[in-house]
């Protein structure tokens, strides 16, 4: 359908483009209160076409069953258009990365609903609400462009979420943590996801007085967030074209602690952002970020990397509406050589942070992050002696990562980000 | 296509049925620093059912295709008889209800080329880039869309409505070395393209705010007396006790249906704190929400005592009260949840000079980047502040995050200033994976006793 969506754009004069389609289908199951309550079923389609006309970029996208009107919807678009010599890339051959699960593909519903039952019972409590969603999606992913590239691949994914909220009298505690991958859980994934959500209830069992100051702070993967945002932000192909990253112009230099190495990597088999080929027709590479503590790329869609004057990096993403963009894959900050429980034991007044509160609303190219906490708990002399409520951490991201206090030798997969346990020196902390 | 509808209706399994179908045209114009980002056109159609059996669980199913309505029904179905239920889900009340809403749409949208609204944004986007050198990188956003949208229930409900939007949004970076700021302005209206006009002020201020702020130390962290303007007061309120007041968090929850027990107190007699769907010309508004109930003015919060929540049929009927009309969904791609529509605080009395009047060191948060919730814990982020001090307005700072607790925070809002108005902001609200719902928030300059911003300390 989409090699007809082009020929038509060119028989009404585009002189190039490319097109994506996109078809999905999810199958939902919701547990509010401990209980199954509401199947749902989504299928989706799409398609987004971009064309040039004149040497100008037009794009346009559709969920109709007739999508031949989105070929004028692009012409018109490409009227308007700026100039930009995009090239599209070629016919060849593409890198192989497992992206789809026949076992998750073929699940029975009773096999989801297991899955969630299995979660419920391990976290069910005096207290407690456990809601659990478990979602299995099916897809397909076309590109196809002018210059003769075609690529198409099936993905599958699930994703289990569990969150658990106390309320003890006017004490509220959210905890939540989740699954996402190609393939479904093993057993003991699952055991462990639930592990998790236990030891972090347990932990925060008691609430002790935060301390105050420039401190030590152990930052967890769900916690790292908020201090990898400017990074991430930096290190994007349009931050640089728009003169607002202040890592652009910094290549090959050691901006950050030799500890610090980020990898952007599309072809890990099973990983939830795989695929052996971006949105725009370039193949999928690793690319590395960070390495010891020294930038060495950033990530670039088709129009962003030609506006640079660099190649693509095969990040171009596209969602039905609206032109491609960059967009990180799985991201990997690497593990490094201390031990979880070691980055803890050096620590004699501070916090362990899981979980910030507002997280990408601040400034956030400016590296400058103040948060308060809504999962953190208090360390001293090395032990966890219980969580801490009304305290707020503050820090800039580019000066914390200068200077890194540790990083954990464990890691762990977080939606599509693998990392581990960071220890920061001097992060500001302040209670009432 | 209602009569499509109501075709399939008549000849689906379930106890209860309803089917939602839309189709959208919409715009998107961008431009990013001197440039056309994209100015593109969208038709994006598709539909939803929900079923529910006695006995059973919701069965629900969204998709593109409208000619397949039969089959969605009858796995809708499927899935609900697979869903057995111990205490089965019930649905308060609500009379059918027949109207074909056709707004006023000032300027259909549909009727401008994308020629023009390209034109327009252009102009709006110089305006922030001959501002200062230090504007290096800008953001202008225009959007527009029309809904039809269609709903039809087993109880009798059957519903057509137009629902317009459009937002403009202004986002200026200025830089200066290293240190980066940003100024942001957004506008979100039900309404057409006339209501958009003239807005330039807007692009000015969020450019000179950018600026502004690059000379702007940061605040230093630690407990203040706070006054929040009523913009930032306005997603305080969102934050602080909107979501809270959303019923699906306590009705299945029986130690959260005690704490939030009707006839509670939040906080003094000065705090009024309400939702109303039904308030004209908001972008909150709509007269039915997604369940067909008809919306209304909710008041949460009656002068400091907990009084009423936000229902959908479902959460209304497990808690014996009424539903509000605030089961809403985003889009055909989602079900109906409970969400806040227009949200505010009621005014009180005197002015801002009264509120600041008396205070020796203070923070005056103005204007907001954001908020989130984890229920008792939640933030709001400050565009900017101004610090007080003897009582005065003194120099603006910058990085101003609030971290708010609901038992404290409410309770210490000591005085509540007459100057009331709506924040008709872009954006929306996001809960659930459903975002961004248009929401509005309102509120008059408001005194917090003492609130927690983080920071480095003094």
């Amino acid at each position: 359908m989409i090699d007809d969506l082009l020929a038509r754009a060119g028989r009404a004069g585009a002189q190039a483009g490319d097109a994506m389609l996109r078809h999905a289908e999810t199958t939902t199951l919701t547990f509010e209160a401990g209980r199954l309550k509401a199947g749902t079923v989504t299928a989706e389609r799409g398609v987004n076409l971009r064309v040039l006309v004149d040497g100008r970029v037009g794009v346009a996208g559709s969920t109709a069953a007739d999508p031949t009107a989105v070929v004028d919807a692009a012409l018109e678009s490409a009227r308007l258009g700026e100039t930009v010599a995009l090239t599209f890339p070629e016919a060849g051959p593409l890198p192989a990365v497992r992206t789809e699960s026949p076992a998750t593909r073929d699940a029975s519903l009773d096999a989801l609903e297991s899955m969630g039952r299995q979660l419920v019972e391990r976290l069910a409590g005096e207290g407690r609400q456990v809601g659990i969603t478990v979602e299995r999606e099916t897809g397909e992913t076309r590109v196809v462009n002018t210059t003769g590239r075609e690529a198409a691949y099936a993905t599958t994914q699930v994703a289990v979420v569990a969150e658990v909220t106390r309320v003890a009298h006017d004490d509220v505690l959210i905890v939540y943590d989740y699954h996402l991958a190609v393939d479904l859980p093993a057993p003991d994934e699952l055991d462990r996801l639930a592990a998790d959500i236990a030891r972090r209830l347990t932990e925060a069992a008691s609430v002790v007085d935060p301390p105050e100051g420039a401190l030590p702070v152990v930052f967890t993967p769900h916690g790292l967030a908020a201090v990898l945002l400017p990074i991430e932000q930096g290190l994007h192909g349009k931050a640089v074209l728009q003169g607002v990253s202040p890592l652009a112009d910094k290549t090959g230099e050691q901006v950050f602690d030799p500890a610090v190495t980020l990898v952007d990597d599309p072809l890990t088999d099973g990983a939830p952002a795989s695929r052996p080929v971006d949105d725009e027709g370039v193949a999928s590479r690793r690319l590395r970020l960070i390495e010891a503590g020294v930038v060495r790329s950033f990530v670039y869609d088709l129009e962003t990397a030609t506006r640079t004057g660099c190649a693509s990096t095969g990040h171009g993403a596209r969602g039905i509406f609206g032109k491609p963009r960059a967009s990180y894959t799985n991201l990997r900050l690497e593990s490094g050589d201390r031990q979880r429980a070691d980055l803890l034991a050096g620590v004699r007044d501070g916090l362990v942070v899981d979980e910030l509160i507002g997280v990408g609303q601040g400034n956030v190219a400016s590296g400058a992050f103040s948060h308060p906490v809504a999962l953190a708990y208090r360390v001293t002399n090395g032990e966890v002696v219980g969580r801490v409520k009304d305290a707020a951490v503050a820090g800039n991201s580019f000066e914390l990562l200068a200077r890194v206090g540790g990083v954990s030798s464990e890691q762990r997969w977080l939606g599509t980000r693998q990392l581990p346990w960071v220890l920061l020196e001097g992060v500001s902390v302040s209670a009432r | 296509m209602l009569d499509r509808l109501l075709d399939a209706l008549s000849r689906a399994r379930g106890d209860y049925v309803e089917i939602r179908a839309e189709r959208t045209w919409s715009t998107t114009v961008q431009y990013r620093g001197r440039r056309l980002e994209t100015a593109s056109t969208s038709d994006n159609e598709g539909g939803a059912v929900r079923v529910l059996n006695r006995g059973h669980g919701w069965g629900s199913a969204s998709f593109n295709d409208l000619d397949d309505l039969s089959g969605m029904l009858a796995r809708a179905d499927e899935l609900s008889r697979a869903i057995r239920l111990d205490e089965p889900i019930r649905l308060a009340e609500v009379p059918p209800q027949h109207a074909d809403v056709k707004p006023d749409l000032d300027g259909d949208v549909r009727g401008v080329t994308l020629h023009e609204k390209k034109s327009f944004l252009e102009a709006l986007n110089a305006v922030m880039l001959a501002v200062d050198d230090r504007v290096v990188d800008t953001q202008a956003s225009y959007g527009d869309e029309i809904t039809e949208h269609y709903y039809v229930n087993s109880d009798g409900t059957q519903l057509v409505e137009t629902r317009p939007q459009v937002t403009l949004s202004a986002l200026a970076t200025a830089r200066a070395g290293d240190s980066i700021e940003r100024g942001l302005e957004s506008l979100g209206l039900r309404c057409g393209w006339h209501a958009m006009q003239n807005r330039e002020a807007m692009f000015q201020a969020a450019a000179e705010r950018a600026v502004q702020l690059l000379d702007a130390p940061t605040v230093r962290g630690g407990a203040y007396p706070v006054v929040l303007d009523p913009r930032l007061a306005g997603v305080f309120v969102h934050e602080a006790f909107g979501h809270l007041s959303e019923a699906d968090f306590v009705y299945e929850n029986p130690q959260a249906r005690k704490m939030m027990t009707l006839g509670r107190r939040f906080g003094g007699d000065v705090l009024t704190i309400g939702d109303d769907g039904s308030a004209a010309g908001l972008r909150g508004t709509l007269p039915f929400d997604d369940e067909g109930t008809p919306t209304r003015n909710t008041v949460l919060v009656d002068r400091g005592v907990l009084v009423g929540r936000l229902h959908s049929r479902e959460t209304a009927a497990a808690m014996g009260e009424q539903p509000t009309g605030n089961a809403r969904a985003i889009s055909y791609r989602h079900p109906p949840i409970v969400r806040m529509t227009n949200t505010y605080i009621g005014p009180g009395s005197g002015t801002f000079e009264d509120l600041i009047g008396d205070i020796p060191l203070g923070v005056y948060a103005c204007d907001a980047f954001g908020g989130q919730t984890y229920l008792e814990n939640f933030s709001f982020t400050a565009a900017y502040g101004r610090m007080i001090r003897d009582g005065e307005l003194a120099e603006l700072v910058k990085n101003v995050v609030l971290a708010g607790n609901l038992f404290q925070t409410l309770d210490r809002i000591e005085r509540v200033a007459a100057d009331f108005q709506w924040h008709q902001m872009g954006g929306g609200c996001g809960k659930r994976g459903q975002f961004p719902l248009p929401v509005t928030e309102g509120a008059p300059h408001v005194r917090i006793e003492e609130a927690l911003i983080g920071g480095e300390r003094a």
